[in-house]
């Protein structure tokens, strides 16, 4: 396509509608289908968890790190996770330096909600003392490009990271007053516990299509994303000025569920467990 | 008449269709030659700072014509000269002008005098008040223009025209955007890529100078085909035999798919 | 932040061998891969692994300036972003930049102003935005060289590249490209850029002591390490070109053959 700009032009407008109208898109793709998506688990080594994804040529590299602090006075037994996202400057030339933006905090949040509602991480397991120390876990997703479709990468990026875990264990030792080693870690396979997805629709003129890439994402009036485990709805999140029907939404909702059955099936994200003992 | 590829454009990859080796790859920085006596500095070169070495100064070919050296860029970025015929985006209007996107490091200035439509004038002095609303084009944001570089110099933003031969706003069809240095590898010596592009994918096609090109086919599929053969033109333009590749491949492709 | 598992340096940089505690000789650099093109968005993009160092760069120019006031009517402005990941380190970092991050990105832009013609673009910056994701020691050496690459790859005019390593001392004996460990634990730590242009120094930073002879020392061992290094930034510039061609003729070779 057109090399990218914040306005998008006519012709490229005209030609991404016309084209919908007869279920073609320029990749080739139906209007249900998936962009490529790939996928390397524990690349970064001084993170204790990571993931590059790409769907398409969207790319996002996530980290784990790890902190030891003082519960939440209303959870006192159970560990924090938290979901953290920079569209970095590399990424496109529509993204600029500085604080994290509406895009960025919004991918955020959709990724830390879909897992968070999922019951995903198994906070309780993150506890080392209750009331006095717990694991806060910071899960650091950082987009490396933007191609359309930030919320279903960072899904997946967030999820695989968590996957890979590999965390020094942590036993109190009351003597010192602090946690100590054990020696062994525990795993993504003993804090995850289910495998949200986001799936994400754009809709122009009346037409909603599955992972929008990027011309797709600027010509489109709005979206919206469907977190889903195998048999639940854990998250939506509708954007932008279009509106859904109420049928359109029925729709959606039983075609998430679908799609991330499927999805989550090609991916075969257990596969990214870490092994380390 | 949608095409330019009558339009003899500097090919400066030359024709290196029938010559047995490949050119040399040279990097920022190389040595081309430390014979300063016979040969000149030329394009994408500079002497060291002893100025007793010729450097490249880009990624690049090596070409010596006559007795200048040169390094034909296969990366960078477009700089408008004045008679290039570039793809805009307006993306910005006021009554003074239009503030176009050229892909440049500068917007493109469009001034409403360069706007006027075909077989109209501005009107001379004493015939009345000038109708320039009535004489020229009216452009939206969004609109993609077709225009040529009327002046640009490293100080002053470039000013357009869209008064010329396929001149204007374009509408239907979609456009792609390439790495400028590899233009004139899509259009080919004497126009020859160009031609089998357009009759082999059934398509019609403009290449611009700022490595924006427009196209149009039939249907999706020629499209499809049609920029995937341009990509690949692009990513293989420093091979030989390239032109007789790529007829190949998109004769194998048009089987494959299923297309005529 | 408390972390279960504490950083701590080991008694010492050696093993009984002799060798450095990655097995590596003196002299040795530790193994480096790199890339370009890789950030298909960017004008211009490098990715580098050197060791356990994984960075990205990429170029966005020439193009406006923002905001608009630091913009020169007579020349274009170089802007270099140096940033790391938060779980780029063993200690989370704080995902804002802080001072020591500011301070490398005009060390970097400090290296690499030189080599570009930015006369010819007025009113224009060129931005180069480097992204650490995963840190071991000598990041800044590792972020001016990467920098370069991703320049030229942006088709950006230089007159050369620029290559830097650091050099040190660890339990008292000199060594070439310090990782993480021995920068920590070590004695001395001289990190060392040159541009090829004039075969001078464009980074210089030292920390420790040594006497005069020692510098002397210091300064011969980088230069062998830069050349090294630079044979990579050019190999990895040329090859997917050459390889190509390579792979072309071949074919057009066989088609001969064939009639």
């Amino acid at each position: 396509m057109m090399d990218v700009k914040r306005i998008i032009s006519k012709i490229e407008r005209d030609y991404i509608i016309s084209n919908l109208k007869k279920e073609e898109r320029i990749d080739e793709r139906g209007l249900w289908e998936y962009r490529k998506f790939q996928i390397k688990s524990d690349v970064i080594a001084s993170a204790e968890g990571s993931a590059d994804v790409s769907l398409g040529e969207t790319r996002i590299i996530t980290g784990l790190k790890y902190e030891v602090g003082t519960p939440f006075p209303d959870l006192p037994d159970k560990g924090v996770c938290t979901v953290m996202a920079e569209l970095l400057p590399i990424a496109s030339p529509l993204f600029e330096r500085g604080p994290p933006d509406e895009q960025s905090i919004e991918l955020a949040r959709v990724v830390d909600r879909g897992i968070r509602h999922a019951d995903c991480v198994q906070t309780q397991k993150l506890c080392i003392k209750e009331k006095v120390s717990v694991y806060i876990l910071f899960v650091d997703m950082y987009v490396i490009n933007y191609q359309g479709n930030l919320i279903d990468t960072g899904a997946v990026s967030a999820l695989t990271t968590l996957l890979s875990a590999h965390i020094p264990e942590g036993i109190w030792n009351e003597e010192k007053g602090e946690a100590e080693w054990t020696g062994k870690y525990f795993t993504g396979k003993n804090i995850v516990n289910e495998l949200p997805l986001a799936i994400t629709y754009g809709k122009i003129d009346d037409i909603v299509f599955l992972d929008p890439s990027l011309p797709e994402e600027l010509v489109s009036e709005g979206k919206i994303s469907i977190s889903v485990t195998e048999d639940k709805i854990t998250s939506i999140q509708k954007s932008g000025a279009a509106t859904f029907s109420i049928d359109e939404i029925k729709m959606l909702g039983k075609k998430s569920l679908e799609i991330g059955k499927k999805l989550r099936k090609d991916l075969n994200l257990l596969q990214y467990q870490s092994k380390i003992k | 008449m949608e095409n330019n590829e009558e339009e003899p454009i500097d090919d400066e990859f030359e024709d290196f269709e029938d010559e047995e080796d490949s050119r040399e790859v040279v990097v920022p920085g190389e040595v081309l030659t430390e014979d300063v006596t016979n040969f000149l500095p030329g394009r994408g070169t500079i002497l060291n700072k002893e100025r007793n070495k010729i450097i490249s100064l880009n990624i690049g070919l090596k070409q010596i014509k006559k007795n200048y050296i040169n390094v034909i860029p296969l990366r960078g970025f477009y700089t408008p000269r004045p008679g290039d015929k570039v793809i805009a985006l307006v993306v910005d209007k006021n009554p003074v002008k239009y503030k176009c996107d050229i892909n440049a490091k500068d917007f493109g200035q469009l001034k409403p005098k360069n706007t006027i439509k075909k077989g109209k004038t501005r009107g001379f002095r004493g015939a009345g008040p000038m109708r320039e609303d009535l004489n020229t084009e009216r452009f939206d944001i969004g609109d993609i223009l077709i225009v040529k570089v009327l002046s640009a110099d490293r100080l002053n933003k470039p000013e357009l025209t869209t008064v010329g031969k396929y001149l204007g706003k374009r509408t239907g069809g979609i456009i792609i955007t390439i790495d400028p240095p590899k233009i004139p590898r899509v259009i080919g010596r004497n126009g020859s890529m160009i031609k089998m592009l357009k009759n082999l994918t059934q398509c019609n096609i403009f290449v611009t100078q700022n490595g924006r090109i427009w196209l149009k086919g039939e249907d999706i599929a020629h499209e499809r085909l049609l920029i995937e053969s341009i990509h690949k033109i692009a990513s293989e333009a420093h091979t030989v035999g390239l032109t007789d590749r790529m007829q190949e491949y998109i004769i194998n492709e048009k089987k494959k798919r299923g297309i005529e | 932040m408390p972390l279960i598992i504490k950083d701590e340096y080991p008694e010492t940089l050696f093993r009984e061998d002799g060798k450095r505690l990655d097995g590596r000789d003196l002299n040795e650099l530790r193994p480096i891969k790199m890339e370009v093109g890789i950030v298909p968005n960017a004008d211009g993009s490098a990715y580098l692994e050197w060791g356990n160092n994984k960075i990205y760069a990429a170029v966005y120019g020439p193009r406006e300036v923002h905001p608009h006031h630091l913009s020169k009517p007579d020349k274009g402005i170089l802007r270099v972003f140096y940033r790391m990941a938060t779980f780029s380190v063993f200690d989370r970092k704080r995902p804002a930049p802080g001072r020591r991050e500011k301070e490398i990105s005009m060390i970097v832009a400090d290296c690499i102003e030189p080599l570009l013609f930015l006369e010819l673009y007025p009113g224009t910056s060129f931005e180069v935005f480097i992204e650490v994701m995963d840190a071991d020691g000598g990041t800044r050496c590792a972020s001016t060289t990467v920098a370069a690459l991703a320049l030229a790859d942006a088709g950006v005019p230089m007159k050369s590249l620029v290559s830097s390593v650091a050099v040190g001392k660890i339990d008292g004996k000199k060594v070439v490209d310090l990782s993480g460990i021995e920068d920590k634990a070590g004695d001395a730590d001289l990190p060392i850029a040159i541009t090829w242009y004039n075969e001078e120094i464009s980074l210089l930073q030292f920390d420790g002591d040594m006497n005069l002879d020692e510098m002397n020392e210091f300064l011969d061992l980088a230069k062998d390490a830069l050349k090294e290094i630079h044979q990579i930034q050019l190999n990895t510039l040329k090859s997917k070109y050459i390889k190509l061609q390579e792979e072309t003729l071949k074919q057009k070779d066989n088609k001969k053959g064939e009639k």
